[in-house]
């Protein structure tokens, strides 16, 4: 609603929210990119100068050895022996430049010794912390380490311009903060679940409250070619893009994942609050619950103050403001055979009946259309054929009903249901007492000539239960 | 009313009501006052307000006069549809002035009836408080969705509801939150799903039934939170274990009843559990559920002084058992011990002399009982209404000597297969005048000597079973005639000796409602014409294997038994023409089975089912008539509600 009166508040060290915005996803992108799986794809890429590999391959040792665990440390140890590899062609590499000579301009020969130098900080500092992590007390120690910050800070400046995007890298040292790996893990598992931190209880003021405007949180697009304007959602695809703009930007520096990085200064950690006035997650709500994540901001804000603009083609009822959530319902959209009298359909029978113990009133439906025509369709038909019969033979047999005194109370009731045009209740008794319309009730011919003497006696026993009329009347009820 | 008699003037409604009071409300003296003139015919109209229709055709007129009806039994009602009951419900404002009062709806074996059907008469019924749908198979889902439109309900019983699922039960159990007691008895579909939201939906349940379904612990553990159940019977759920057993044990406070017969899975250790938490048990059945009582189990059974009814069937005993229970169950009043290994003479004294109220005691196959313990019975426990000690071959003259002597009130006696009772055992039996129900089949020692004292002294019997006593023939027969004017039930199946002179003595016993006359070959058409003609009231014939019968008797059958409504042809010779007439006359039959008539062609089973599709509710023939009976034969009794067994 009020979207303009919410408070911005912003943070002293930030510039701007934009680019903060820019740098967080695309952080995030590439943290959720990053699991055990692949280790080896980042190991391969390590040759670039990756800061954050430090914090991805710490957190998995980390999170696998909460103690000495000798299968994680063969892992370490073979990671280990990989990146000195590495580190030996990196030496290879600088040895064959120097002795290749000054060929190329020595701006471009600077910058490759620049990138070569930040590789080799990043490698040297992966394997002091792996080698530390190879010993369980050591490893805390090291996690928290400032050194590393330091480290890191010393080596940074001299790869802020590899993007070609100088003035969003620029600030880069101090808007990432040195995340810790409580918080890493957390972030990873919190993808699409906004409600994941109820349990989080930070107490306020641990964290810094970040508001994004509602028209930075619905841009399609978070990262845009600044030659031809073009916006996309992903930084790598923007990097592949720019690969297009020239030779510049297919240089191995150039392609590479932007850096994570750290400042020296310990951060706070970052939360983030809904614009939107009044919802819990605005920071203004008496019971403030902060959103983990950017991509948590997103899909709140589209799943809870958005049109669901997004339709099941499937079943066309379904909507959804998300366009995974739409994904995701059509995958099992039509399968969902358990339905509440609410509307609410489910896969599962359990959950069906969870809802119903839960919620007042609500009672499982029953899809009625297709039973209620297989239920009603022959009986129908039946007692349909049956009335005409009835009605063809209702005088004859309510005649000899009443001649012979069937049922004394009886005969004004009989009367006047032959004056009804309602004959078809009676239709059973035209039926029992003449066995000739009962068998005329089915519709087929063979039994009219086949049997005559059949018939014959049968019209026989019409005249014969006729008789016994009267005393079954006195046995009528118990 | 003018040329009224002068008696009646003086008799105002107020006076006839009155006495109308004291006749017992399910009883044939009712029937003769109703029948004895048209204003007690009217009295016992407007103030009746129970009915029980037998046939739809005076159904909409009965329902019309009576006007203070609160409970309607359509159980036994052939043709009973969704049709019927629309048209019922449909007329003017005048005629549906019954269903203003009418709380109890018994529909069971209504097998016509739909969701249609149901809709009306729960539209029709605001007060409706119980149903009976028990045996309507095809009573589904949609069906109890739309019962569970009549909020008040309080007791719905739906046994053998086989298209019931979850589904359904939780519409009811959503819909009807004052629900106390329900039956679910072999409603296979239901689950443990069903149950747990029955709980959470129908917290005021007292009386619930789950036996034989296939639920597990999951149920026990909801069931434990009702607090007001009082009566559990979950015979035959072969998935219950001893943890199920011990939620009841911490829940259910008020529980009184418990029945866990057949629940193959619960062991002596489950009960302790239960017993454990619930010391004001008063009833308990466990037949069938362990081979052996443990110790631990038996010392628990002393903590259950209120007990007042144990059946541990089927499970050995020590004489430990007679002894605990004799000492600390003082109210116990019936102890079903049939087919248990280790019941002894001395433990049953034991028992018996500390438990004079001890009215039921079933000792079936109990064989190693003699004289001794049955004595001891009779002379204990004054007030016994109910023996069985079928099986038991020590029982001899000598117990029934003490029986008659000591036991007065004695009602119901099992003495089936018993060699020891002859003559001279029946002569003591007959001074328990008290008697309704006498179970003798296969005791071959007894002829019209001892039938005779019985005939004669226990002229209230109602029930009497001779199966295979070969020394039965006519003079016995003619003897129970003469003597036992209140027999409804009569097994004479193999007594080869009964010829049509015994059915001709049999014909006076104008009561006899439910006749079995298995292989009698010496009946012929002469004897059932008499039978049909004399006993009016004959609902359950079973004539299997009279094969000597011809078309003749079949005829009379036709032409007198109007009220049968189930009927054992098997193994008859019975033509076509006597089939098609009698299934076609008999209009309130709705169970028949027809395997094996030799003399029927497929064209006569045909014609015959043709007959009479829309009343049967069961049907039982010959497999092979499956692919020779035309399908629209076959979908018109399916489209009824009609089981075919096809044997």
């Amino acid at each position: 609603m009020d979207l303009k009166e919410t408070p911005k508040k912003v943070p002293p060290d930030h510039q701007s929210f934009n680019n903060f915005n820019l740098q967080q996803y695309q952080q995030k992108w590439e943290e959720e990119d990053s699991s055990i799986q692949d280790y080896n794809m980042n190991i391969e890429q390590s040759q670039f100068p990756e800061f954050n590999q430090r914090s991805e391959a710490n957190p998995n040792n980390q999170t696998k050895i909460p103690e000495w665990d000798p299968k994680a440390m063969l892992s370490n140890l073979s990671f280990l022996e990989q990146k000195i590899h590495q580190l030996q062609e990196l030496v290879h590499l600088i040895v064959d430049r120097r002795g290749q000579g000054p060929s190329r301009a020595d701006e471009l020969v600077a910058q490759q010794q620049q990138l070569v130098t930040a590789d080799l900080t990043s490698i040297i500092v992966q394997l002091i912390s792996t080698a530390g992590s190879l010993l369980p007390s050591v490893k805390q120690t090291l996690s928290g380490n400032p050194s590393f910050g330091q480290l890191s800070g010393v080596v940074f400046p001299s790869g802020p311009n590899f993007n070609g995007n100088g003035n969003k890298v620029s600030d880069q040292s101090n808007h990432v903060d040195l995340k810790t790996e409580q918080n890493w893990t957390e972030e990873h598992e919190s993808k699409d679940e906004e409600d994941g931190d109820e349990g989080e209880n930070l107490p306020p003021g641990s964290y810094e409250i970040l508001q994004l405007e509602k028209e930075e949180i619905l841009a399609p697009h978070t990262h845009f070619c600044t030659i031809c304007g073009k916006g996309f959602k992903r930084d790598a695809n923007l990097r592949m893009h720019m690969r297009g703009h020239g030779d510049e930007y297919k240089t191995a520096a150039a392609l590479a994942k932007p850096n994570k990085e750290s400042s020296s200064e310990p951060m706070l950690i970052k939360r983030y609050s809904c614009p939107y006035a009044g919802c819990k997650r605005n920071k203004d709500h008496k019971k403030f619950q902060p959103l983990k994540t950017i991509l948590c901001v997103k899909n709140h804000y589209k799943r809870t103050h958005c049109d669901k603009s997004y339709t099941c083609s499937r079943c066309n009822t379904k909507k959804f403001s998300v366009i995974a959530d739409l994904k995701t319902h059509e995958k099992h959209c039509g399968r969902d055979k358990w339905l509440c009298s609410c509307g609410t359909t489910f896969s599962r029978k359990d959950k069906l009946f969870g809802h119903i113990a839960l919620f007042q009133g609500h009672t499982p439906a029953i899809p009625l259309d297709e039973t209620k025509g297989l239920l009603v369709g022959p009986s129908d038909k039946m007692e349909t054929d049956e009335i005409a019969n009835a009605v063809g033979f209702a005088g004859v047999n309510f005649g000899s009903n009443i001649s012979n005194g069937t049922g004394v109370q009886n005969v004004g009731d009989v009367k006047r249901s032959v004056d009804d045009d309602s004959a078809s209740f009676f239709s059973p008794l035209s039926f029992d007492s003449s066995n000739l319309g009962g068998f005329q009730e089915f519709p087929r011919p063979p039994f009219d000539d086949s049997d005559t003497s059949f018939s014959y006696l049968l019209s026989g026993s019409f005249n014969y239960a006729r008789k016994n009329g009267g005393e079954c009347g006195s046995n009528d009820l118990e | 009313m003018e040329s009224l008699p002068p008696i009646l003037s003086l008799l105002t409604d107020d006076l006839l009501l009155h006495i109308l009071s004291f006749l017992p409300s399910s009883s044939s003296d009712r029937k003769s006052f109703r029948s004895a003139c048209r204003s007690f015919l009217r009295v016992d109209s407007l103030h009746r307000t129970n009915l029980k229709i037998l046939r739809p055709e005076f159904l909409p007129s009965l329902l019309r006069k009576h006007t203070k009806l609160e409970t309607l039994d359509l159980s036994v009602c052939p043709r009973i549809d969704d049709n019927t009951v629309t048209i019922l419900l449909s007329r003017g404002v005048g005629s549906t002035e019954w269903t203003r009062g009418i709380k109890t709806l018994v529909l069971s074996r209504a097998v016509g009836l739909r969701w249609a059907g149901f809709e009306c008469l729960v539209r029709g019924c605001p007060g409706l408080e119980a149903v009976d749908v028990s045996y309507c198979c095809g009573f589904g889902d949609r069906e109890a969705a739309v019962l569970s439109g009549a909020v008040g309900l309080r007791e719905v019983r739906m046994d053998k509801c086989l298209e019931l699922s979850d589904v359904g039960l939780a519409k009811i159990a959503v819909g009807c939150g004052k629900m106390e007691r329900l039956s679910l008895k072999w409603c296979l579909e239901i689950t443990d799903l069903g149950i747990g939201l029955l709980c959470k939906k129908c917290p005021q349940l007292k009386h619930l039934d789950i036996s034989f379904l296939k639920v597990a612990s999951d149920s026990l553990q909801a069931i434990g939170t009702l607090q007001n159940l009082e009566v559990l019977v979950m015979a035959g759920c072969g998935l219950l274990d001893d943890d199920g057993l011990g939620f009841l044990g911490t829940g259910c406070p008020s529980l009184q009843v418990l029945d866990v017969s057949r629940c193959d899975k619960v062991s002596s250790f489950g009960l302790v559990y239960v017993i454990r938490g619930h010391s004001g048990l008063r009833q308990l059945y466990a037949g069938y559920c362990f081979f052996e009582l443990s110790t631990t189990l038996l010392h628990r059974l002393k903590e259950l002084t209120n007990l007042n009814r144990i059946r541990v069937d089927g499970a050995g005993v020590s004489e430990s058992i007679f002894q605990i229970i004799g000492t600390n169950c003082k109210f116990l009043v019936e102890i079903g011990l049939s087919k248990c290994k280790g019941v002894t003479d001395k433990g049953l004294i034991e028992l018996v002399s500390g438990c004079p109220n001890m009215k039921i005691l079933n000792l079936t196959c109990c064989d190693s009982i003699t004289d001794a313990a049955v004595s001891a019975v009779a002379e204990s426990c004054r007030s016994l209404l109910s023996l069985k000690v079928e099986s038991c071959n020590l029982v001899t003259e000598k117990s029934l000597h003490c029986l008659g002597s000591s036991s007065l009130l004695l009602e119901d006696l099992d003495l089936t297969d018993c060699s020891g009772v002859n003559d001279a055992g029946l002569q003591y039996l007959s001074k328990c005048s008290e008697l309704l129900c006498l179970k003798l089949g296969l005791c071959t020692n007894i002829s019209v000597k001892g039938l005779s004292y019985i005939a004669s002294n226990c002229t209230k019997i109602r029930e009497l079973d001779l199966y295979r006593c070969t020394g039965i023939g006519n003079d016995e027969v003619a003897a129970l005639s003469s003597g036992c004017k209140k027999l409804k039930k009569l097994n004479l199946s193999y007594c080869n000796e009964v010829t049509d002179r015994g059915l001709q003595y049999l014909s006076q016993v104008k009561e006899l409602s439910d006749l079995e006359l298995r292989g009698l070959v010496n009946i012929t058409g002469v004897g059932l014409t008499a039978l049909a003609a004399g006993c009016k009231r004959l609902s359950e014939l079973d004539l299997k294997h009279c094969e000597n019968i011809n078309d003749s008797g079949f005829w009379s059958l036709a032409y007198y038994s109007w009220n049968l409504q189930q009927i054992n042809l098997s193994h008859c010779g019975i033509s076509d023409v006597g089939l098609c007439m009698l299934m076609g006359n008999l209009t309130r039959l709705q169970d028949a089975k027809l395997v094996n008539l030799r003399n029927v062609s497929v064209q006569g089973y045909e014609l015959a089912l043709r007959a009479c599709c829309v009343r049967l509710k069961k049907v039982k023939l010959l497999a092979s008539l499956g692919f020779l009976l035309s399908p629209e034969i076959l979908d018109a009794l399916r489209a009824r509600g009609c089981r075919i067994r096809w044997d």
